[in-house]
């Protein structure tokens, strides 16, 4: 039966190809549009490498200070993430990294512009990259401010046009650094994993950061498991405001564990005094805006399936004469909506991919390699399905209500 | 005529009211994208108010202890600094500001440097507001030192800008732009003025805290062409008085004689750097910091005009189409038409109306939605005028849009012959 109807939306496809065409051309762009937003999501919260163990990561981004009448708020400090977030119970390691900052180098009258990023040894081994060259620097470069650094393949290129770079020094805001390693580039996209360059963090020029507890720096607490993630997150709660403030002035001190895209939900729709993330409320803000963005498509679409449906008002009489149901007619007709859906989905599909080359090409984002994966595709095809059943639902439910007799007169309005 | 279209308008309202929508949504997609693109064209030709070219700006980052270090520990780790220390090294960071400038006034190829906190076209902004005589202003702020109206060749209209007249000053001396001096000092001569903050309950202002004008510069539109004018207030930095609690600067700004390389950023900033090699420095080209700013500016609108061509593209096919079943679908009623007499011109006349009648409709309601926007003032940089020129453009483009969608079908319908139009009645 299945087999048959489907066999019936195909011919009915090409019946009127130039309809078809209108209506691929309205389904395919839509699609187009709703995947490559799908795409830029997908490269700033999936697991990608080097976040390959995000399912049991969480991080410490926000911190809030308030006081009377004023607030202050910002990443955390590296003193609040060094006396408050170590040795959590359940956690494995816990690295420390710094917000990248821009770095000026000039080379023979040339500058070039680096973001260098500052880290602990941890976060070598609580983030996966895959070193093209060398090696991560060690616990002893970092309490000792060893001047080394792992650069990404930009800046190999950059600096040495390509040659292998271990062993060989860079200078950087006027500090020369040895090179030890070489990583991939991370999309600047990334918060926690984007940088040009990766030093200790005690090769900052100045010791000051050590005594502040908010700004410029982030933390990541790797679990045993997601189980642990309620304890960690209470027991952080509750050391942080035990903290001591750095003045009368200040009452209170959050500074939640959460995951990026928690951070990201609670950055938006966070409230003045609580620090709860809104998770949820992100989610929704996304469905909103793809469904405000599809309704006119879907209305476009509804309008071209409407007068096609009419068009077949005799095919319909008659079938309704010889006692086809409404349910099995709606169903049909959904099937041929969904048919040129996925077939519209497809093309979507081949040209995304284009339009996703040319984006990482035109080097708008630095670093972005935008692909269509597993989790794309999924989503694209989601949406496909979705779109057809937005567009699809109306016109089948008002061509199943026609009546026989009318139908087959074929005066309709 | 037109009560006959509408009623036969009316005859489909099913069909039509989708149509409508789908007329609605356009026309409001359009006027959303069409604001923005009016509201940078508007602004684009208001003046800048500044200089762009032989300008560099140096941004300072410091590495020094901020405001939410922890002063009292328990553990004794660090001794606690005092306050008369903190004060101690804002002084001496303030000195050390001076000497960077002192060291670039140096080379050969500077004409003038200047110390400001709010360069343009960076991602820092200061905004504040005062109370004055119950009203509420809303500006942006910056602090310059002497000389930066010359470096950065700001205006000066009316009055003078800071000098060392000021340093004896019992007050604050500010310099304020044109849009602010009119809103404030409506036909006053703003030079001379004091400002005082006024909240109701309050005392006495501290004659310190008072801020008085000495000047008007045309305008500082910091953000660059395509931001929407707005007030602004410069303060006077001071980097050499003994007693001043404030921080110094964090900006340098730079104008070099016409005609220097670039390489004077490389040797600027080593000179910088060995002046203060705990500091890092990132200096930039202004007409650098402006094309990446515009691009900032330009990127989203662009994205939103390339998705909105192709909306349009596809509602005008969908529309077409649409338009051209119902015309396959009223043959008859048309060969009736033909037959009882009606032209050619007639027919093209009565569908091209219909479907004008149905846009109409559509974006009158369409003007009743946008024109919220305005009236309740949500993007108060948006003038007016700015939303009557891009609804005058949407209800043009859109007319012209589904009247060409019309006139395929209508022309069709128009060489219909009443006899084969009629053949099965």
């Amino acid at each position: 039966m299945l087999l048959s109807y489907l066999k019936l939306a195909w011919r009915v496809l090409w019946r009127r190809p130039f309809f078809t065409v209108i209506s691929l051309f309205g389904i395919c762009f839509t699609l187009v549009v709703l995947m490559v937003a799908t795409a830029v999501l997908d490269h700033v919260f999936a697991p990608i490498a080097p976040e390959v163990r995000q399912d049991r990561t969480l991080g410490i981004y926000r911190a809030r200070m308030t006081g009377d009448r004023m607030q202050t708020s910002s990443m955390p400090g590296y003193l609040l993430l060094d006396r408050y977030a170590r040795h959590l119970p359940g956690v494995e390691r816990m690295a420390i990294f710094s917000m990248p900052r821009m770095a000026y180098s000039y080379q023979q009258g040339s500058r070039i512009r680096s973001l260098i990023k500052l880290t602990d040894a941890e976060y070598w081994r609580v983030l996966d990259f895959t070193f093209v060259e060398g090696g991560p620097y060690t616990d002893q470069d970092v309490a000792g401010g060893t001047m080394v650094a792992v650069i990404n393949e930009t800046t190999r290129d950059r600096f040495f046009g390509g040659a292998p770079a271990v062993g060989r020094t860079i200078e950087a805001d006027g500090q020369r650094f040895r090179v030890i390693g070489v990583v991939p580039d991370v999309p600047i996209l990334r918060l926690v994993a984007n940088g040009d360059i990766y030093a200790p963090l005690t090769t900052a020029k100045t010791d000051a950061y050590r005594r502040e507890l908010l700004g410029g720096f982030g933390g990541l607490l790797l679990a045993r498991s997601q189980a642990d993630f309620p304890a960690i997150k209470a027991e952080l709660e509750t050391r942080i405001r035990a903290a001591e403030l750095p003045g009368r002035q200040w009452k209170t001190l959050t500074a939640p564990a959460e995951s990026f895209f928690e951070f990201v939900a609670g950055s938006l729709f966070g409230g003045r005094d609580e620090p709860r993330a809104h998770p949820e409320r992100l989610w929704a803000l996304l469905a909103a805006a793809g469904f405000l963005f599809s309704l006119l498509p879907a209305v476009n679409l509804v309008n071209l399936n409407m007068s096609r449906i009419m068009e077949r008002a005799s095919e319909i009489g008659v079938r309704k004469a010889f006692g086809a149901s409404s349910h099995s007619l709606v169903g049909q007709f959904i099937l041929e909506n969904l048919v040129l859906s996925l077939v519209g989905g497809a093309a979507g599909f081949a040209l995304s991919a284009v339009v996703l080359r040319a984006l990482n090409g035109s080097g708008l984002i630095p670093y972005a390699h935008f692909t269509i994966n597993g989790r794309v595709f999924l989503y694209g095809l989601g949406l496909a399905v979705f779109f057809g059943l937005l567009s699809g639902v109306y016109p089948a439910w008002r061509m199943s209500q026609l009546h026989p007799v009318q139908a087959l007169k074929g005066g309709v309005r | 005529m037109t009560r006959h279209l509408l009623r036969l308008v009316w005859n489909r309202k099913r069909s039509n009211l989708l149509i409508a929508i789908e007329i609605l949504l356009s026309f409001i997609v359009l006027t959303a994208v069409g604001t923005v693109a009016v509201f940078y064209v508007d602004n684009y030709r208001k003046p800048l108010g500044f200089d762009v070219e032989n300008i560099w700006t140096v941004a300072l980052e410091m590495n020094e202890e901020g405001r939410t270090s922890v002063t009292e520990q328990s553990d004794g780790e660090a001794a606690p600094p005092q306050a008369a220390a903190a004060a101690r090294e804002r002084q001496a960071r303030r000195a050390l500001v001076e000497q960077l400038l002192l060291t670039l006034r140096d080379m050969p190829e500077v004409e003038a440097v200047a110390g400001a906190t709010v360069t343009p076209y960076s991602d820092n902004t200061w905004t504040s507001d005062i109370e004055v005589g119950g009203r509420r202003y809303r500006y942006g702020a910056s602090a310059g030192t002497d000389d930066l109206a010359r470096v950065l060749g700001l205006r000066v209209t009316r009055g003078r800008w800071f000098t060392s007249e000021d340093d004896a000053a019992a007050w604050r001396p500010i310099v304020i732009n044109d849009r602010l001096a009119r809103e404030m000092f409506p036909g006053k001569d703003p030079v001379g003025q004091f400002v005082d903050e006024t909240r109701p309950g309050d005392t006495a202002p501290d004659p310190a805290n008072r801020m008085r004008v000495v000047g008007v510069i045309t305008d500082y539109r910091k953000a660059g062409e395509y931001a929407a004018p707005e007030n602004f207030v410069f303060n006077r930095a001071r980097l050499h008085d003994e007693k001043s609690e404030a921080e110094p600067v964090r900006d340098l700004v730079i104008r070099v004689k016409p005609g220097t390389a670039a390489d004077f950023e490389a040797r600027a900033v080593a000179r910088l750097r060995s002046a203060a090699p705990d500091w890092s420095f990132q200096a930039e080209p202004l007409p650098q910091s402006r094309e990446s700013a515009l691009r900032l500016w330009l990127a989203p609108l662009a994205a939103a005009a390339i998705v909105s061509l192709f909306l349009l593209v596809m509602v005008a096919m969908g529309l077409s189409g649409v338009l051209w079943l119902h015309v396959t679908q009223r043959t008859r009623e048309i060969g009736l038409r033909r037959a009882k007499g009606a032209t050619v011109v007639n027919i093209r006349r009565q569908l091209v109306g219909e479907v004008m009648l149905l846009t109409a409709v559509a974006t009158a309601v369409g003007l009743a939605i946008v024109v919220q926007f305005p009236v309740l003032e949500v993007f108060s940089a948006v003038s007016p005028f700015v939303y009557g020129v891009s609804l005058a453009i949407s209800f043009a483009c859109i007319f012209l849009l589904t009247a060409a969608c019309a006139w395929v079908p209508a022309r069709m319908a128009s060489v219909i012959q009443p006899a084969d139009a009629l053949r099965y009645e």
